[in-house]
């Protein structure tokens, strides 16, 4: 019963940690997508996946780029397409470039600090045979 | 045309629960997630599993919703508005409570002082700064009008000049009060959208 339960723990607990962690990161990826120029939000969710492959439920991305519009970090505009129906362009604003900076400083040495903690968890196993 | 009505079907919920947010900003995100079905319908994936990957309507309007109520707040000059924000942000933090707690006294200092202005030509002995020889207090407003024993009768110190006093006083108040609460909301904003 015990075993089972430890089991059980073992299987939820990396995917909700998980979850959390690609949670804080979605913001500033999105951000970092329109570094190079203004996407609509169907492009933002295709660059994720492959450049990061950060999966994300699609339900996520929209109400974060609206949230990222109306604190100011994003400006949108709907461009019209020649054979088809308009689409919702974002496009980072000045304030946007200086936030994404700003994170993207912050999540290097986050990162940096972690990869050291990290180090002897990740070497390979084999002197311990 | 069963896709046209499960997409219908679909936003019209979505509109529903996106209740709290004005007509405009209602409009542009059911705009926004009906291009999204169909640019990605037209790049082949069958409507249904577009409208399954979004996730249920309420849920996504709830994440629309998220934290909807402090950013309204926090951008509004309205008393109202500004108060049922640091009423949000009092459920939870304590810093949540103070801040309503300032934002009602200064509201109420503020407009009482106001009104007390407004008040003063009609009822020239009830409002002001009052002192007299056996005791001295300063009962800063016409709507404490309470009758207390005093010896000798107060005299009211301001005269006439109660009514600009108050009124400029009161204003300041109410600015001060407005200002302090959006500062704070915008602020603690900032500190949410770190902690999610």
């Amino acid at each position: 019963m015990a075993k089972l339960k430890e089991k059980a723990a073992e299987d939820n607990a990396p995917d909700r940690w998980e979850a959390q962690l690609r949670k804080g990161a979605l913001e500033m990826a999105a951000l970092a997508c329109l570094w190079q120029g203004r996407l609509y939000g169907l492009e933002i969710i295709r660059a994720l996946e492959t450049q990061s492959k950060l999966v994300v439920a699609e339900g996520t991305v929209y109400p974060i780029l609206n949230r990222l519009k109306d604190e100011g970090f994003l400006a949108a505009e709907w461009v019209e397409a020649e054979a088809g129906h308009p689409r919702k362009y974002y496009a980072l604003t000045a304030a946007g470039r200086r936030r994404l900076r700003q994170m993207a400083e912050a999540w290097e040495s986050f990162a940096g600090g972690m990869a050291r903690l990290l180090k002897p968890v990740l070497a390979k196993e084999e002197g311990r045979r | 045309m069963k896709n046209g009505i499960e997409i219908e079907t679909y936003l019209g919920e979505l509109r529903r629960h996106l209740g709290p947010m004005t007509l405009e900003e209602r409009d542009e995100v059911v705009r926004e997630i009906q291009a999204h079905i169909r640019d990605a319908a037209e790049q082949g994936t069958p409507v249904a599993a577009v409208i399954e990957r979004l996730g249920p309507a309420a849920e996504l309007a709830a994440q629309y919703r998220e934290g909807l109520l402090l950013r309204q707040a926090s951008r509004s000059f309205s008393p109202l508005t500004l108060l049922r924000g640091a009423a949000r942000m009092a459920t939870r933090s304590a810093a949540g409570i103070v801040v309503f707690l300032c934002g009602l006294f200064g509201y109420t200092l503020g407009a009482g002082m106001v009104i007390g202005a407004l008040l003063k030509p009609f009822f020239p002995d009830k409002v002001g700064i009052f002192a007299s020889e056996s005791y001295s207090s300063s009962v800063m407003s016409g709507l404490q009008t309470m009758t207390t024993t005093t010896r000798t009768a107060p005299h009211e110190m301001l005269g006439i000049w109660a009514i600009p006093i108050f009124l400029a006083v009161g204003s300041l108040t109410l600015l001060a009060t407005t200002m302090l609460v959006r500062a704070v909301l915008r602020e603690s904003q900032r500190w949410q959208t770190r902690l999610q």
